[in-house]
């Protein structure tokens, strides 16, 4: 099973180095990184260098949110269309197999990448002569385990419908949103409004809330990390819970995925 | 090998969700060591029957069982089948070496580099090895897939379309690998538009109408299905015999046939009324005559 498990996973990494539209992602958000960082390298004031620190940082941490998004969708999605798992199928590798090596690979090309985003903070650090922070360690593993949820989250979209439905529907409807107009709906009730379809949407829009996959489960009780790249002795075990709910996330997605998988009628 | 009993397969499309009958009871069965062949019009429904023996598609109602199992997706079953199918839906991105070594790897045994080099070697594809499949032709790619065969000694290949498209060189090519494949004891399905290339691969022939199976026998049985005739051209004098059929004039010459049985009275016809007999030769009958016969004029073998 390991020796199919490999091949399945080495073959994917081949597709995300030949896959021009990711690798044309890739470089069009690297080069804006670039440009908007450009400034902070003729600049000697140190809070000036962490800003920009900051800065390259964070936008380097969304670009992989974004890429992460991108590897689970294109991995499902171009297989899909291509019905080249025709041939995966019908030999002794089942879809269950396919579809874990499909979030392994996502997940070992995001760990890499956020690997590199590590290592280019700590080296920007030591060039602009800015304190290298156990925050930049923090995020960076944050990063990976939100980048691991929405792997499986658009893994499962990209097995479901068709890719562009997937996009539109991870863009739209999102828990950042629902969120939104749950606190739209709790400060009209405050307000005094008595309407009753107004509280049934309160409570679907809490319940959507609750029911679709947050990127930051923790984010609230992390945030301070986010703009001091401080963290306190306390804060590391944010990081656990936040795995262990993108654990029971991408469990979730795996196995509805699977059953989709299995019940399509063209492969 | 193969037995598939009364296998109905329907979708359902458009916003009304219409009903569309793919398979309407197909039944058939294919011995161990068989090179079979699927034979039926567009539409017929015979890459669907392949998609069932292959476990691809679960049917509506029937049952399919391949070496004695209901095939499931990436079953160990799989681990003596080979698939090649119509459209070359292989992993484009991945090299001709990659590809090769790519799926031998899924059939859980260690592949030796050997191996891999003497297959690709075997199919002319050695000096394309780092050729990505997105570049390869049609015919590159079926060898990609024919390779597994020649890697894995397969047991049973199933084969859709796999010759359209390709030039009558590659064909060629083609049809000698499968020859190997079949002399080293492997079944072999196959789909095929190509009548020509059946007549002169396959051993049993299934011919699928309208999603059922309407025929399946031995090859022989069916190029004998319209008996043989002798195909005769004459000058006549005067009336002519009713044995005399298909009777066609060119120029003061009458083409026509007459049965194998009746050749000994033709002659006896033409010693007595002094007919000039420009040809007389046996005809056998192809199996797009009895294809022809049985789909269009709805006949069956006696």
């Amino acid at each position: 099973m390991s020796e199919v498990l490999k091949a399945n996973i080495l073959a994917n990494f081949a597709f995300y180095r030949r896959s021009r539209l990711l690798m044309a992602f890739a470089f069009a958000f690297l080069l804006l990184t670039g440009l908007s960082s450009l400034p902070a390298l003729f600049n000697d004031d140190g809070v000036k260098s962490f800003n920009a620190l900051h800065q390259v940082f964070s936008i380097l941490n969304v670009f992989l949110l974004f890429l992460a998004g991108g590897l689970g969708l294109f991995i499902i999605s171009s297989h899909l269309r291509n019905r080249s798992l025709k041939m995966v199928f019908t030999k002794p590798c089942s879809p269950a197999l396919w579809l874990a090596s499909a979030i392994l690979s996502a997940a070992i090309v995001s760990l890499l990448l956020n690997g590199v985003v590590l290592t280019c903070a700590v080296v920007l650090s030591l060039v602009w002569k800015v304190p290298v922070r156990a925050g930049l360690v923090f995020i960076s593993a944050d990063t990976f385990i939100a980048s691991l949820g929405i792997i499986a989250y658009m893994v499962l979209l990209a097995t479901l419908t068709h890719p562009a439905i997937a996009v539109t529907f991870v863009l739209i409807f999102n828990a950042e949103m629902f969120y939104g107009a749950h606190t739209w709906t709790q400060a009209a009730i405050r307000s005094g409004s008595s309407s009753v379809a107004l509280r049934v949407l309160d409570h679907i829009f809490h319940g959507l809330y609750l029911a679709l996959p947050m990127i930051h489960a923790y984010g609230k009780q992390t945030d301070g990390i986010d703009t001091s790249l401080r963290v306190l002795h306390g804060d590391w075990k944010y990081l656990f819970y936040s795995l262990g709910y993108v654990l029971v996330l991408t469990a979730f997605c795996y196995f509805v995925a699977l059953f989709a998988l299995q019940r399509k009628r063209h492969i | 090998m193969i037995i598939a009993e009364n296998v109905h397969v329907h979708f359902r499309r458009g916003l009304l969700r219409r009903k569309l009958q793919a398979l309407n009871g197909l039944s058939l069965e294919v011995r161990d060591g068989d090179f079979f062949a699927l034979v039926g019009q567009n539409g017929a429904g015979k890459s669907t029957a392949m998609y069932c023996l292959l476990g691809l598609l679960q049917p509506t109602s029937g049952k399919v069982k391949v070496m004695g199992k209901t095939p499931e997706l990436g079953s160990q079953l799989y681990q003596s089948v080979a698939y090649l199918p119509e459209e070359p839906h292989y992993h484009l991105y991945l090299t001709v070496e990659e590809a090769t070594r790519y799926y031998s790897s899924l059939y859980r045994r260690r592949v030796s580099d050997k191996a891999i080099n003497e297959a690709l070697e075997r199919l002319g594809l050695a000096q394309f090895k780092t050729l990505p499949l997105s570049k390869c032709s049609k015919g590159m790619k079926q060898k990609v897939g024919i390779a597994q065969c020649l890697i894995h000694e397969t047991r049973l290949l199933f084969l859709d379309e796999p010759t359209r498209g390709l030039d009558p060189l590659v064909v060629r090519e083609f049809r000698e690998a499968l020859r190997e494949i079949h002399q080293r004891g492997a079944t072999i399905v196959m789909n095929s538009h190509v009548l020509s290339e059946i007549e002169m691969l396959a051993n049993r022939v299934a011919i699928i109408d309208r999603g059922k199976v309407v025929v399946q026998d031995d090859l022989q049985n069916l190029l004998t299905l319209d008996r043989e005739v002798y195909g005769v051209a004459f000058e006549p004098n005067g009336s002519m015999p009713d044995y005399i059929a298909s009777v066609e004039h060119v120029g003061n010459v009458v083409k026509a046939s007459i049965p194998k049985e009746r050749l000994y009275d033709f002659m006896d016809y033409t010693k007595n009324t002094g007919l000039s007999v420009h040809e007389c030769s046996l005809k056998k009958a192809s199996l797009e005559d009895s294809f022809f016969k049985i789909v269009k004029d709805g006949r069956a073998p006696s």
